[in-house]
C-alpha cells in the first residue's frame, strides 16, 4: 500500500475504462460530505492506432481538467496529492475497465449438470466467452478433445470437479486430458489454469500441470453435491483476468499502479455497487442491476447482500449488437419503433454500428432504433439471467423477473438520452418489472465507478447514492393477474403530509402516472382488484409507506405481462405515443 | 481527440507485421520479396492425434507405465511400431495404429500426431522482408497505393484489378459478371443481388471491393469462397470520391485484397494493396491524428453518411439533431452544402 493510503482520501479521480469512452471522474468534500463533482470524456484508445490506454486516460484527465479548473496532470502524467489542499490533484485514484476483448476460457467439470454448471456459472460472471466445456458426458472421443483445446488457443483453463471427499480418479483423467493438450502447444502459447476442484486433489493436480504452466489453486467451488461457494474462486478469477488482460492492453498495468486497490473490470465494480446499495438502503425483497454497456452487458441481481453477477459478451450496444441480431427476429426490434422504419434501414444502422461502435445518433430516427435495440438487448440479458436469482427470490408469474425493490439501470445508451422518460418506458418494456419498484438511473455513469471506489471509502460510496447524482425516474406499481381488458384493476389513495386524497382508479391495459415530485414522500394504500398481485398476495392490498417520488412520480403499470404489442404499425405507433405523452405529462 | 483514420493513399510506404498464433517454424528469409498469397510460416496448430492407453494396453497400472515406453516425444514411428511393450513371453505390446509422431505423453497416455495439416500462414501482403522474430512474427514492407475498408469476409487474395462501377453509385448485377472476369479483382458500387455475388464465385473472381453491401447479404458474403471487401459499409453508399479516383487511377493493375476481419484491439483492417514500382521510398501514413480545421474527413452515420468534408469549425457542447449533446463539427461538404455532424460520426482521411 502506497504512502497516501495512509488517510482518508477527500480528493479523488475515478478511471472508467469503457471499450468506447474513457471517462475521468472526479468526487470531492462539498460541506463535510462526498459529491460528484465533473467528469471528462475521452476516445478509448486500447486498440488501434494508440494501442496504449494511456492516450485516452490523459486527454480524459485533460477535459476534467478543463471542465474543473483543479490541476490535475502535470509533466509526469496523474497529480496524486498529499492532501486537499491548493486546488490541486487528488488523493487517490481508482479505476475500473471493461476495455478489451472478453477472455477465452475453457472449462472442465466432472458432470455436466453439477461441477461443469458450477464453474460454467463462476466463468460467466467475468467478461469471458467459454469457447469449449469439458466434463465426463462429453461424446468426443478424447484425441478430439484434446486437438479441439489446443486449437481454440484460450486465454483461461478452470477446471473443477469432485466434493471435497468425492471423486479423485476421474478428475485426474480430465486434467491429464487438458496437460496432453497444453503439451502440444509451445510453452509460451500455455494458458494458465485455475483449478478450483476438490481440495484433496491440490497436490496431485499441481504435480500433473505446474511444470506446463502457471496454476493456481482455489478453495473448492462445489465442496458438496448440494454447496456452491464461488467466493473465493471468483477473487482468484478477478486477478487472474486483469493479468491476463493487462498483457494485452498496453498501459492497463502503469494505471494498476496508480490506484489505489486493484483495477478491477466493470461487472464486478457494478456488482459491488448493486451489492452495497443492497445493504444500505431497506430492500427486503433484492435489487436488480443493468449495465447497459457498448462491449457487454451486466445483470446483477442482490438479495440481503447475496450478490449474483453474470455478464454477457455476446449482448451489448456496439460490436456486440451482432450478438442480440444473431437471436433476434428484426420484429423484436421494430415494435418499439414510434416511426414506421423501412426494415432495411434499421438492419443498416445497426450493422454499421457493429463495425462503427463509438458513433451516436444523430437523427431522431438513429435514436429510436439504438432505444429498440437497448430494450431488446436488455430483454435478451434478463431473460438469460432469470436462471441465477436465488432460491429464495419469488416469481409472481413464470417468464417474469421475480419481484424486486429496486433497479439500478446504468449504461450511456440509457443515461445519456436527453429525454429521461424515454429511458424509463425502454426500461418497463425490456425488463417488464412485477409489483412495486423503483427505478433508478445512473445518469453519470458512476456505478461502476463507486464499486471501486467503496473499497477506497465505503462512505463516498454511500454519501454519492444518496445524492443526486443517481436519478429516480419514479417508483412503479406492476399488478400482475388476469384481469378483464379494461377494467379497473387498481384502487389508490394517496395520503401526503397526513392529508389523505381522493382514491384514484386504475384501468387494465395502459400506463398512468400520479404526481410524486422528486424527494417527496408519500404513503400509498394500494388495493388490487380481480385477484391481481402487487407483491402482497392475490387480491391483497396494504398501505405503502414512505414512498420516495422521482422525476416521473408513481407510475402504475398494468400492460401486462408478456406485454403484448398489436401487429398493426397504426395501433402500435397510438400505444407508443401514448405510453410517452402519459409518462411525460402525468395521468 | 485522437480521430479515427482510414487510410485512402495513392502513395505509402507500409509495412505489415504478420504475427503467429503460436510459436511456428518461418519459411521466408530476410530481404526475400513476397507475393500475398506466400507462406511466410506454419504451424503445427491444426494437426490432429490419436491417443493411445498405454498402461491399459500393458495392464499396467498408470504410475508404472513410464519405463515401458519405448519412443519419445518427436519420435516419429511406422504403422505397427512398437511404441510400449513388456519384456517376457506373454508380454503385451502398444503398437502404432497409424504412422506418425509422438506429440505428448502424460501418465501413460500418449498422444500421437497422425496428420500434418498445419496451418499455413500467409504473408496477404505483397512485400519485401524487412525483419523476422525467430518463430513469432514476420515484418514486411511495401511501396504501395492503399485503400483501408470496413468490412472484409475474412480471406484474401491477389490479382489484377478491374472496374466494374461506371459511378460511385453503381449497382452490381449478375449481369455484369463473365468468364472473361476470371482471375480479376473486381471493383463495384453497391451489391443487393445474391445471384450476383455467387455467379462471381463460380467464375470464380479472385475478389470483390464494393462501395456498400446490402446487410442481408452479409451471410452470403460470408461464405463465398474469394475474398470481399466493403469500404464504405452496410446499407447503400456510394463510394467515396478518394477512394474512387485512386481504384479507377489503377484499373487493370496487380492488386492485394486482404479482407481479414476487423479487429481493432489486433489491429487489424481489410485492405487493398496496389504494389508500385520504382516509386522510390515515400514516407509512412501519420498513425495518430486530432481533429483540426482544415482536414478532410469522412462522414460514418447520420444524414450526411459517406460524404467527404472539410472541417471548417469545432464546437463543444453542440445539441444534435437527435438532441443528444457533444463536440461537432462545421463541415463543407463536397458533394455541396455544409453540415453540422457529432466528432463521434467522422473519421479523417489519411
Amino acid at each position: 500500500m502506497s504512502e497516501h493510503n495512509a488517510h482518508t482520501p477527500n480528493a479523488l479521480v475515478a478511471i472508467d475504462l469503457g471499450s468506447v469512452t474513457t471517462r475521468a471522474q472526479f468526487f470531492d468534500a462539498v460541506e463535510g460530505r462526498y459529491r460528484f463533482i465533473a467528469a471528462g470524456e475521452a476516445a478509448t484508445t486500447a486498440g488501434a492506432p494508440a494501442f496504449d490506454i494511456n492516450h485516452g486516460v490523459l486527454q480524459a484527465l485533460a477535459a476534467l481538467q478543463e471542465i474543473t479548473g483543479r490541476q490535475l496532470l502535470n509533466e509526469r502524467g496523474f497529480l496524486l496529492a498529499n492532501d486537499n489542499e491548493g486546488n490541486a490533484g487528488a488523493n487517490a485514484l481508482t479505476a475500473t475497465f471493461s476495455a478489451g476483448p472478453p477472455l477465452r476460457v475453457v472449462t472442465v467439470g466432472l458432470l455436466e449438470g453439477v461441477s461443469l454448471n458450477s464453474v460454467n456459472n463462476l466463468v460467466d460472471t467475468f467478461h469471458c466467452e467459454i469457447v469449449d466445456s469439458l466434463s465426463l458426458g462429453d461424446r468426443r472421443s478424447p484425441e478430439r478433445v484434446i486437438d479441439a483445446i489446443s486449437q481454440h488457443l484460450p486465454d483461461l483453463i478452470v477446471i473443477a470437479g469432485g466434493t471435497n471427499r468425492g471423486a479423485s480418479v476421474s478428475v485426474v483423467r480430465l486434467a491429464n486430458y487438458l496437460a496432453l493438450a497444453l503439451k502440444l502447444l509451445p510453452e509460451d502459447s500455455r494458458p494458465p489454469v485455475l483449478f478450483v476442484g476438490n481440495e484433496n486433489l491440490q497436490t496431485e493436480i499441481e504435480t500433473l500441470l505446474s511444470p506446463l504452466t502457471a496454476l493456481y489453486k482455489t478453495a473448492n467451488i462445489r465442496p458438496s453435491l448440494d454447496h456452491q461457494n464461488l467466493g473465493p474462486a471468483e477473487a482468484a478469477l478477478g486477478v487472474l483476468l486483469f493479468e491476463i488482460q493487462a498483457k494485452k492492453l498496453q498501459g492497463l498495468e502503469q494505471l494498476n499502479r496508480l490506484a489505489e486497490t486493484r483495477l478491477m473490470h466493470n461487472a464486478q465494480a457494478f456488482g459491488r455497487t448493486v451489492r452495497f446499495l443492497s445493504t444500505v438502503i431497506d430492500a427486503p425483497k433484492g435489487i436488480l442491476g443493468i449495465d447497459l454497456g457498448a462491449s457487454s452487458t451486466t445483470i446483477a441481481s442482490s438479495f440481503a447482500g447475496e450478490l449474483e453477477v453474470r455478464n454477457f459478451p455476446e449482448l451489448g450496444m456496439g460490436r456486440s449488437l451482432n450478438g442480440m441480431l444473431a437471436e433476434t427476429q428484426l420484429q423484436q426490434i421494430t415494435r418499439w419503433l414510434p416511426e414506421d422504419l423501412p426494415e432495411e434501414f434499421v438492419l443498416d444502422y445497426l450493422y454499421n454500428k457493429t463495425l462503427l461502435p463509438s458513433t451516436l445518433p444523430s437523427t431522431p430516427q438513429e435514436l429510436a432504433i439504438e432505444m429498440a435495440a437497448a430494450r431488446q438487448v436488455v430483454r435478451l440479458a434478463v431473460g438469460k439471467s432469470l436462471g441465477m436469482f436465488p432460491s429464495n427470490a419469488i416469481y409472481p408469474l413464470m417468464g417474469t423477473v421475480p419481484w424486486f425493490d429496486r433497479i439500478l439501470v446504468a449504461g450511456s445508451t440509457l443515461a445519456r438520452h436527453p429525454r429521461p422518460e424515454q429511458s424509463l418506458l425502454a426500461v418497463l418494456d425490456a425488463v417488464q418489472p412485477v409489483g412495486i419498484v423503483t427505478i433508478i438511473l445512473d445518469q453519470n455513469n458512476l456505478a461502476s465507478t463507486l464499486g471501486a471506489a467503496a473499497a477506497v471509502d465505503p462512505l463516498l460510496a454511500v454519501q454519492v447514492l444518496e445524492s443526486n447524482a443517481f436519478m429516480n425516474l419514479g417508483t412503479v406499481i406492476v399488478p400482475v393477474g388476469t384481469p378483464r381488458p379494461g377494467s379497473t384493476v387498481l384502487r389508490v389513495q394517496v395520503e401526503r403530509e397526513g392529508r389523505k386524497e381522493d382514491v384514484v382508479e386504475i384501468a387494465e391495459g395502459k400506463l398512468s402516472v400520479l404526481p410524486l415530485p422528486t424527494g417527496k414522500v408519500a404513503d400509498l394504500f394500494v388495493q388490487p382488484l380481480q385477484n391481481m398481485n402487487i407483491g402482497l398476495g392475490p387480491g391483497r392490498g396494504g398501505w405503502i409507506r414512505r414512498v420516495v417520488g422521482g422525476s416521473f412520480g408513481l407510475i402504475f403499470d398494468t400492460r401486462g405481462r408478456p406485454i403484448q404489442m398489436p401487429t398493426s404499425f397504426n395501433k402500435r405507433q397510438e400505444l407508443l405515443q401514448t405510453w410517452e405523452r402519459t409518462l411525460r405529462g402525468g395521468i | 481527440m485522437l480521430a479515427p483514420i482510414t487510410y485512402i493513399q495513392p502513395l505509402t510506404t507500409l509495412r505489415r507485421t504478420r504475427y503467429l498464433p503460436v510459436e511456428g517454424s518461418i519459411v521466408v528469409g530476410l530481404g526475400d520479396r513476397l507475393r500475398a498469397s506466400d507462406v511466410i510460416a506454419h504451424t503445427g496448430l491444426h494437426t490432429q492425434h490419436l491417443m493411445l492407453d498405454a498402461a491399459r494396453a500393458l495392464g499396467v497400472p498408470a504410475n508404472r507405465v513410464d519405463k515401458f515406453i519405448q519412443r519419445e516425444v518427436g519420435e516419429s514411428v511406422d504403422e505397427g511400431a512398437i511404441i510400449a511393450g513388456s519384456r517376457g513371453l506373454a508380454s503385451r505390446q502398444l503398437r502404432a495404429p497409424a504412422a506418425g509422431k509422438i506429440a505428448a505423453i502424460s501418465e501413460g497416455q500418449i498422444l500421437l500426431q497422425v496428420s500434418d495439416e498445419s496451418l499455413h500462414i500467409q504473408a496477404r501482403v505483397p512485400g519485401l522482408v524487412i525483419d523476422i522474430d525467430p518463430g513469432q512474427s514476420v515484418t514486411l514492407e511495401c511501396v504501395c497505393a492503399w485503400i483501408q475498408c470496413l468490412w472484409g469476409n475474412g480471406l484474401s487474395g491477389e490479382g489484377n484489378l478491374h472496374m466494374v462501377a461506371d459511378s460511385p453509385q453503381h449497382q452490381l448485377t449478375a449481369d455484369q459478371i463473365d468468364m472473361s472476369l476470371r482471375g480479376a479483382i473486381l471493383i463495384a458500387g453497391h451489391c443487393n443481388q445474391r445471384q450476383a455475388l455467387e455467379l462471381a464465385g463460380q467464375v470464380p473472381i479472385r475478389g470483390l471491393i464494393l462501395g456498400s453491401l446490402a446487410t442481408r447479404l452479409i451471410p452470403v458474403a460470408e461464405k463465398m469462397e474469394y475474398p470481399i471487401a466493403v469500404i464504405e459499409g452496410f446499407g447503400q453508399i456510394p463510394i467515396n470520391a478518394d477512394a474512387y479516383k485512386l481504384l479507377n487511377m489503377h484499373n487493370g493493375e496487380n492488386a492485394a485484397l486482404n479482407a481479414e476481419s476487423n479487429d481493432s484491439y489486433e489491429g487489424l483492417r481489410p485492405e487493398l494493396v496496389i504494389p508500385l514500382s520504382e516509386a522510390g521510398r515515400p514516407p509512412q501514413p501519420v498513425e495518430m491524428q486530432s481533429f483540426r480545421i482544415g482536414q478532410t474527413v469522412r462522414v460514418l452515420s447520420g444524414r450526411y453518411k459517406g460524404q467527404l468534408g472539410e472541417i471548417t469549425d469545432l464546437r463543444d457542447n453542440v445539441i444534435y439533431e437527435s438532441q443528444l449533446r457533444g463536440p461537432a463539427a462545421e463541415l463543407t461538404l463536397t458533394s455541396g452544402g455544409r453540415g453540422r455532424v457529432p466528432l463521434a460520426n467522422l473519421e479523417l482521411l489519411g
